[in-house]
C-alpha cells in the first residue's frame, strides 16, 4: 500500500493506482471524459488536471500512478481556471442540441458544465460542421458534432471485444469517429459504446426518443439472459420497462453487458404477459395423486425451494422433469461474457434438487405421458426465445386432457371452454425478490421494481397459495391489486407548468 | 561581411558533387571516424558524446549524451530512430543534409547506433522529400555493398541493418512519439508521456530518436575529440549549427556557423536585407518559435541561452528574417493556418485552441475581428500551452502570444482600418 494525500485527504491506495482513482477514492471531484475504468488510459481530454507537490507543471491524474508519500490537489485557482477552459475547449464546436438530445438528462457534458464551467462563453465565430445521424451498424448512431472525441468508443471495440470497428478518422478538428467502409459496428457487444460515451454522440436505436431519461427510474437487478448473470439496471416508469445497463459488478461482468441481455426486458412489459389466471379454481378441488411437473432453470432459489418442499411434504406420487433448451450448447463461452446455457440459474436448480432429494428427469416433450392420467403442472420458461420448442410443446400441452396448471410469464392462448387448463400469471425477475446462482456458483441477488401485472405472483407465492386452504379469497384479492403508479411522460408541463 | 564567420565542421565538403556517393565520400576520409570508433568501447563514445556537449538539433535542444544514458544498462534489444521529417516551417537542413552527405548520415548512424548497441535503425524521411528517400536509399545498399551496413562491420563484430521510412506529409510524425506511432504501422500521432521511448518506444523497445543534424555532428565530435568540439561555440550552445535562413534576405540558404553567432551577422552572411528595406522582426528558430522584434535581435546571439532568455528558442534553427513590406497579420494568419491544419486532434486543447486561434486571426486579418478578440488569442493561446500530450499546442500558442504581444500596434491599426463598419458598432454598443 502507498500513502498518499489528496486534496488534504489522507489516504493509502494499492500499488500501481492511478491519481485519479485516489481522488474518487477519497471522494474528491476531478473532472474527466477520456478515462474510464474499463479501458486502458487516452489522456486526451486534459481536464483531470491537477497539483502534485514537486512538480512544476500541471500533470493528468489518469496518467499519473500514485507514488508513496504524493501530494496532490485541484483545488487552486490555477487547477480550476485550466480545467473551465478545458471544459470550454470541448464546447466551443458542440452544437446546441440538448433539447433534441437523447442524452440530455445524463450527459457528461451537462453535468460536468454544472460542476467545472459556468463561465461565459467567449466562442464567437462560426462552430466546426460535422455528420449527425450516421448509422454505425444496426444497433448505434453517432452524431460527429455531439462527439468529443474522447476515444472511448474505439478503445472499447479495440480492447474489450477485440472487434476494432471503430477508428478515428481525419486529424485535427475535422477528426471524426468513424467505421471502416466494410465493416459496421456489429458485434454482440455494441451497445455498451453507447453507455461509455459520455456524451449524446453515440446513442441506441433501440432506445433513443423513446423517452426522457428524468423519466425513468431504475433498479438494480441481475440479467436473466444466460448463465453469467450480469449485474444490470432496469429503467423503467409507468408505461414500462424501457432499457438495461450494465452495472458494476467486479466478480461477473466488471462494466459491461452484451447487447442481448439488453433486450431481455420485453417479455416483461404488460403488452406480452398472461396477465390473469384462468380456472383458477382447479386448484382447490382435490385433485390426483399423481403429479407430473415440468420446469426449467428459470425460476430463483427461493422458488425451488418452496416447491420442493412442498412437493416432498405432499403425500402426492412426483414427477419433476427438467426442461434444458439447448444442452449441447450449455458449456459454450466467447470468452467475454456470453454463455451457451441461456438459463440464469441452472446451478440453482440443480443444487436445490439435490438438497431436497428431487431427481430431475429429462424433459423431451409429451411422448410417454399419453398412459398418464394424474395432474400436470407446467412452468413456463420466462425467456421463451430461448426455448426452439417452446411452441410446439405449449400447443402439445393444450391438447392434453390431463388436469393441467400452466404458470406462465407469456401469454398463453387457451380454449376457454377447455376446463382442465388453468393459467397462473407468474411474475418476472423484474418484479420478485429472490435469488440466482451464476455459473460459478455466485449468489446474485434479485431486487423487486414494481409490478407489471397486478395478478402475477411468484412461483412460491403460488406455492403457498395452494398449500393455504382459502385459494379462491386469495385470487380474488389478487384481481383487485393494482400496479403502483410513477410521474407521467410529461406530466410537470401537462400540469405543474403549462405550456 | 565576408563569409569568414561560417565554420564548416559539417558541411566542409557540401561543394564537393561527388561527396553524395560512397567514391566521393571516401576520398574526403569519409567512414575514416567509424574506424576510430569502432576501437572504442561504445560507453566511451557515450562519454565523449555527453564531455562535448552536443544538444539535439531537431528543435528541443536536449543534450543528446544525456538521453542516450536514460537507454537501460543492458544488452536488451533497441532501436536507433532518424528524425529525418523535417516539418518545422523554414528548416531546410536535414534535406540539403541528405541530398549531399547521406554518407555522412549513415557514418553518423552507424557510430551513434554503435554507441547505444542498437542492431537496427531507421531514417524516418518526411513524405514529400522523394529525392532524399531515393538518395538516402542508395547510399544505404551502397553501404551495405561495402561492408558497412550487415553483419560484423568492418571486422568490429558489430552488426547494424538500417533502412529508410517514408512519412505521409504529416507535420506531426516529426514529433518523436508521432513518429514511432506512424513508423508502427499506426496513425501518426504522438503518445502519452510516461513512458518515455528510451524506456519504451518503438513496438514497445526502448528507443532513441534523433535529429539528422545532431546524428551527423557525432562524427567530428569522435574525430577531433570533445574538447575540440567545445572549443566552438558558446558554453552552454557547443559546436556548429546550420542555420536555415528564409524570408528577406538577398542570399536565403543553409549557412553552417558556430552556435553563439550573433543573429546580425548572420543575417549579413545571407547578404543582409534586400535594398532599401528595414528589418522588422526575425523568427529565430521555425515559426513555432516566438518571433522577435528588431530591437531584440539588435544583440541576439544564435545559441540556445540567448533566445532562451530573450523568450524565444533556437529551435530547429530556422531562420525567418521579416523586413517592413509584411503584415505581422498575414503572416500569423499563416502561422496559424499551418498548426491548425497539422494538429492530430487527440488533445481537446490543441484540437479545438488551434482551429480556434485561426479563426480569430483570420477575421481579423478579413476585417470582421474586434478589438477584444486580441486579448482572447492570448487567453486562448495562454490556456493550450502546457497542457497536452505533445509540444504542438505550444507551437501553435508561443507564436500567437509573441506576435500579438509584440505587434499588438498593428493589430489593433489592423482591426480599426480593416472593419472601420464593425467598430463604430461595437463602440456604440460599449
Ligand atoms: C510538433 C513537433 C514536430 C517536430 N518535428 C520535428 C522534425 O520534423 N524533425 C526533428 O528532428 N524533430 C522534430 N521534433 C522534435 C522531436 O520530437 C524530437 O525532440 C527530436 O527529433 C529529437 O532529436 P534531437 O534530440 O536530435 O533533436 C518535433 C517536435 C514537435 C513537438
Ligand atoms: S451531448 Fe449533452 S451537451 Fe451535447 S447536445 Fe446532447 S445533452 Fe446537450
Ligand atoms: S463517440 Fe462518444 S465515446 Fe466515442 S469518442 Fe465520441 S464522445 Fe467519445
Ligand atoms: S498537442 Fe496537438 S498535436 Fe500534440 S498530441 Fe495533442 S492534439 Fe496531437
Ligand atoms: S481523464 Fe485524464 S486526460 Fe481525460
Amino acid at each position: 500500500m502507498l500513502k498518499c494525500n489528496i486534496n488534504g485527504v489522507d489516504l493509502e491506495v494499492p500499488e500501481g493506482t492511478k491519481l485519479i482513482e485516489a481522488f474518487l477514492k477519497a471522494e474528491q471531484k476531478i473532472a474527466h471524459y477520456c478515462w474510464h475504468p474499463g479501458l486502458s488510459v487516452a489522456g486526451v481530454c486534459r481536464l483531470c488536471m491537477c497539483e502534485i507537490e514537486g512538480n512544476p507543471r500541471l500533470q493528468i491524474a489518469c496518467n499519473t500512478e500514485v507514488q508513496e508519500g504524493m501530494v496532490a490537489s485541484n483545488q487552486s485557482e490555477k487547477v480550476k481556471e485550466t480545467v473551465r477552459w478545458g471544459m470550454d475547449f470541448h464546447l466551443i464546436n458542440h452544437p446546441l442540441d440538448c433539447p433534441i438530445c437523447d442524452q440530455a438528462g445524463e450527459c457528461g457534458l451537462q453535468e460536468q458544465y454544472m460542476e467545472y464551467g459556468q463561465y461565459t462563453p467567449s466562442m464567437a465565430h462560426a462552430k466546426v460542421k460535422k455528420r449527425k445521424v450516421v448509422s454505425l451498424g444496426s444497433k448505434v448512431v453517432l452524431d460527429s458534432e455531439r462527439c468529443i472525441l474522447c476515444s472511448r468508443c474505439v478503445r472499447f471495440t479495440d480492447e474489450v471485444t477485440k472487434t476494432h470497428e471503430l477508428g478515428i478518422f481525419n486529424r485535427g478538428d475535422k477528426s471524426e469517429i468513424g467505421t471502416f467502409h466494410d465493416k459496421p459496428l456489429e458485434n454482440k457487444y455494441a451497445v455498451n459504446t453507447v453507455d461509455i460515451c459520455p456524451v449524446g454522440a453515440l446513442t441506441s436505436k433501440e432506445f433513443r426518443f423513446k423517452q426522457r431519461v428524468w423519466y425513468l427510474k431504475d433498479e438494480k437487478t441481475v440479467c436473466p439472459g444466460c448463465s453469467t448473470g450480469c449485474s444490470v439496471k432496469v429503467y423503467h416508469n409507468q408505461e414500462g420497462l424501457f432499457r438495461v445497463k450494465p452495472e458494476y459488478d467486479a466478480e461477473v461482468n466488471e462494466h459491461w453487458m452484451c447487447d442481448e441481455g439488453r433486450g431481455v426486458f420485453d417479455w416483461v412489459n404488460r403488452q406480452n404477459r398472461q396477465s390473469y389466471s384462468v380456472n383458477a379454481e382447479n386448484m382447490e378441488k382435490p385433485s390426483s395423486s399423481e403429479l407430473k411437473l415440468i420446469l426449467t432453470a428459470q425460476q430463483t432459489v427461493e422458488e425451488y425451494e418452496s416447491l420442493f418442499e412442498y412437493l416432498k411434504s405432499s403425500n402426492k406420487k412426483v414427477e419433476v422433469y427438467y426442461w434444458k433448451n439447448n444442452p449441447d450448447k450449455f458449456d459454450d463461452f466467447d470468452n467475454l461474457l456470453i454463455r451457451g446455457d441461456k438459463n440464469p440459474n441452472t446451478k440453482g436448480l440443480l443444487e436445490t434438487a439435490v438438497k431436497h432429494d428431487i431427481t430431475l428427469n429429462p424433459f423431451s416433450g409429451f411422448d410417454g405421458f399419453e398412459s398418464f392420467e394424474g395432474d400436470i403442472w407446467f412452468i413456463l420458461p420466462e425467456n421463451k426465445a430461448v426455448y426452439p420448442l417452446y411452441e410446439q410443446y405449449v400447443e402439445k400441452a393444450l391438447k392434453l386432457e390431463n388436469n393441467l396448471t400452466i404458470f406462465a410469464v407469456p401469454k398463453v392462448k387457451v380454449d376457454k371452454t377447455k376446463k382442465n387448463i388453468s393459467i397462473l400469471p407468474l411474475k418476472t425477475y423484474f418484479e420478485k425478490d429472490g435469488h440466482f446462482l451464476n455459473f460459478n456458483g455466485l449468489k446474485r441477488q434479485l431486487k423487486p421494481g414494481p409490478l407489471q401485472v397486478s395478478s402475477a405472483l411468484a412461483l412460491n407465492e403460488w406455492v403457498s397459495f395452494v398449500k393455504s386452504d382459502d385459494f379462491g379469497d386469495q385470487v380474488d384479492l389478487l384481481s383487485k391489486r393494482k400496479s403502483e403508479g410513477f410521474r407521467k411522460k410529461n406530466e410537470m408541463t401537462q400540469t405543474g407548468g403549462g405550456l | 561581411m565576408s563569409k569568414a564567420i561560417e565554420s564548416k565542421l559539417l558541411t566542409e565538403y557540401y561543394d564537393d558533387p561527388h561527396y553524395m556517393s560512397f567514391e566521393g565520400y571516401t576520398k574526403r576520409k569519409g567512414y575514416e571516424v567509424l574506424k576510430k570508433a569502432f576501437k572504442m568501447k561504445p560507453e566511451e563514445i557515450v562519454a565523449e558524446v555527453k564531455a562535448s556537449g552536443l544538444r539535439g538539433r531537431g528543435g528541443a535542444g536536449f543534450p543528446t549524451g544525456v538521453k542516450w544514458g536514460f537507454l537501460p544498462k543492458n544488452d536488451k534489444k533497441r532501436f536507433l530512430l532518424c528524425n529525418a521529417d523535417e516539418g518545422e516551417p523554414g528548416t531546410f537542413k536535414d534535406r540539403m543534409m541528405m541530398e549531399k552527405a547521406p554518407h555522412q548520415l549513415i557514418e553518423g548512424m552507424i557510430i551513434s547506433a554503435y554507441a547505444v548497441n542498437a542492431h537496427k535503425s531507421y531514417i524516418y524521411i518526411r513524405g514529400e522529400y522523394t529525392d532524399c528517400l531515393r538518395i538516402v536509399k542508395e547510399a544505404i545498399d551502397e553501404a551495405y555493398a561495402k561492408g558497412l551496413l550487415g553483419k560484423n562491420i568492418l571486422g568490429s563484430g558489430f552488426d547494424h541493418d538500417m533502412d529508410v521510412y517514408s512519412g505521409a506529409g504529416a507535420y506531426i510524425c516529426g514529433e518523436e512519439t508521432g513518429m514511432i506511432s506512424s513508423l508502427e504501422g499506426l496513425k501518426g500521432q504522438p503518445k502519452l508521456k510516461p513512458p518515455f521511448p528510451a524506456i519504451q518506444g518503438y513496438l514497445k523497445f526502448p528507443t532513441i530518436v534523433n535529429n539528422v543534424e545532431t546524428l551527423a555532428a557525432v562524427i567530428p565530435i569522435i574525430e577531433k575529440g570533445a574538447d575540440f568540439y567545445k572549443s566552438l561555440g558558446t558554453e552552454k550552445s557547443t559546436g556548429t549549427k546550420l542555420f536555415s535562413v528564409s524570408g528577406d534576405v538577398v542570399q536565403p540558404g543553409n549557412y553552417e556557423v558556430e552556435l553563439g553567432t550573433p543573429l546580425m551577422d548572420l543575417i549579413e552572411l545571407c547578404g543582409g536585407l534586400k535594398p532599401g528595406r528595414s528589418l522588422k522582426a526575425v523568427i529565430p528558430g521555425g515559426s513555432s518559435a516566438p518571433v522577435l522584434t528588431a530591437d531584440e535581435c539588435v544583440d541576439a546571439t544564435m545559441d540556445y541561452e540567448n533566445l532562451s532568455a530573450k523568450g524565444s528558442m533556437l529551435g530547429s534553427g530556422a531562420v525567418i528574417v521579416i523586413d517592413d513590406s509584411h503584415s505581422m497579420v498575414d503572416l500569423l494568419t499563416v502561422i496559424m493556418h499551418f498548426y491548425h491544419h497539422e494538429s492530430c486532434g487527440q488533445c481537446t486543447p490543441c484540437r479545438e485552441g488551434t482551429g480556434w486561434l485561426e479563426k480569430l486571426v483570420k477575421g481579423i486579418l478579413k476585417g470582421s475581428g474586434r478589438v477584444e478578440d486580441l486579448d482572447l488569442i492570448l487567453r486562448v493561446a495562454n490556456n493550450m500551452k502546457g497542457r497536452t500530450i505533445c509540444a504542438l499546442s505550444d507551437a501553435a500558442a508561443l507564436p500567437a502570444l509573441s506576435f500579438v504581444e509584440k505587434f499588438r500596434l498593428e493589430f489593433e491599426q489592423h482591426i480599426r482600418t480593416q472593419s472601420p463598419v464593425r467598430e463604430r458598432e461595437t463602440t456604440s454598443h460599449a
